[in-house]
């Protein structure tokens, strides 16, 4: 199966896509790209959920290590794009006010 | 509305896909739910669709029991299995979910913080906080067998009317 996320450097940019289900069996996979990403410092990161269909607890805490690795490099990160189940997620745990869903 | 349904799985990660597509459907005829576009083709008929909020709060909840089970029960080592049976009626769904790994300790479940800021965004500890916060009901009984049984309500204007 195709890892549920994509990968955009553009400068000194970079867009990360989730699309799918970012799960406890996908998230490992997603931690290890975000480390790689989190090591270059970029100065904007920009990561679109709009085709992300279900998270679940491992799934958020893997964006909140890129939420926290990004903003910890000195970086802006932007969250877009949440809806259905994964807002509900977000709005449940009062990451949508943090995260500015 | 549909009997009982009862599925059985190896107590392991791999069967995740399987028990959450199982409870997503039994869901779906509670809350009367519909794919998102059932005359596409195109759509792929085993894409989960989790729109509606209550399907939202059961599968969001039984995924994070799962999880917890196949990590801490069975220590992600498998050895055991999960026995999940679901009890749809009109107005609500019940599922108990039962294994034979060991027990968790629920006093070890941490309150997320009443104010989240940056430095506070949690990084673990939400499974069950989860679970817990989209359920009408749950309850854990350490066994064995272990036992959690989760409960979940149709909101009383949104009860179909003459469904059998």
């Amino acid at each position: 199966m195709a890892a549920p996320f994509d990968v955009q450097r553009t400068g000194d940019e970079t867009k990360l896509m989730v699309r799918g289900s970012l799960d406890i069996n996908s998230a490992p996979a997603l931690a290890d790209e975000i480390d790689k990403i989190i090591a270059t410092k970029p100065a904007k990161v920009t990561v679109d959920l709009s085709a992300l269909d279900l998270i679940d607890s491992s799934g958020v805490a893997a964006l909140v290590k890129l939420y926290k690795g990004a903003r910890g490099g000195g970086g802006a990160i932007t969250i877009t794009g949440a809806r259905d189940q994964p807002l509900a997620i977000f709005k449940l745990l009062r990451m949508d006010k943090v995260f500015n869903l | 509305m549909v009997a009982m349904i009862r599925l059985s799985v190896p107590g392991t990660l791999r069967y995740r896909p399987i028990a959450v597509r199982t409870v997503a459907e039994a869901a779906r005829l509670v809350s009367g739910s519909s794919p998102r576009d059932p005359k596409n083709p195109t759509i792929d008929p085993l894409a989960l669709d989790i729109r509606h909020p209550f399907d939202t709060a059961v599968v969001s909840a039984f995924m994070e029991i799962f999880n917890n089970i196949a990590i801490h029960a069975y220590q992600r080592k498998g050895g055991g299995t999960i026995d999940i049976e679901i009890t749809p009626s009109p107005d609500e769904i019940v599922i108990e979910v039962k294994d034979n790994g060991r027990p968790f300790d629920m006093g070890n479940v941490v309150a997320l913080p009443d104010e989240l800021d940056e430095e506070s965004l949690p990084e673990g500890g939400m499974g069950i906080h989860i679970a817990k916060t989209m359920l009408d009901e749950m309850t854990y009984a350490p066994g064995p067998p272990n036992l959690w049984r989760l409960c979940k309500r149709l909101p009383a204007p949104q009860v179909a009317v003459g469904r059998s």
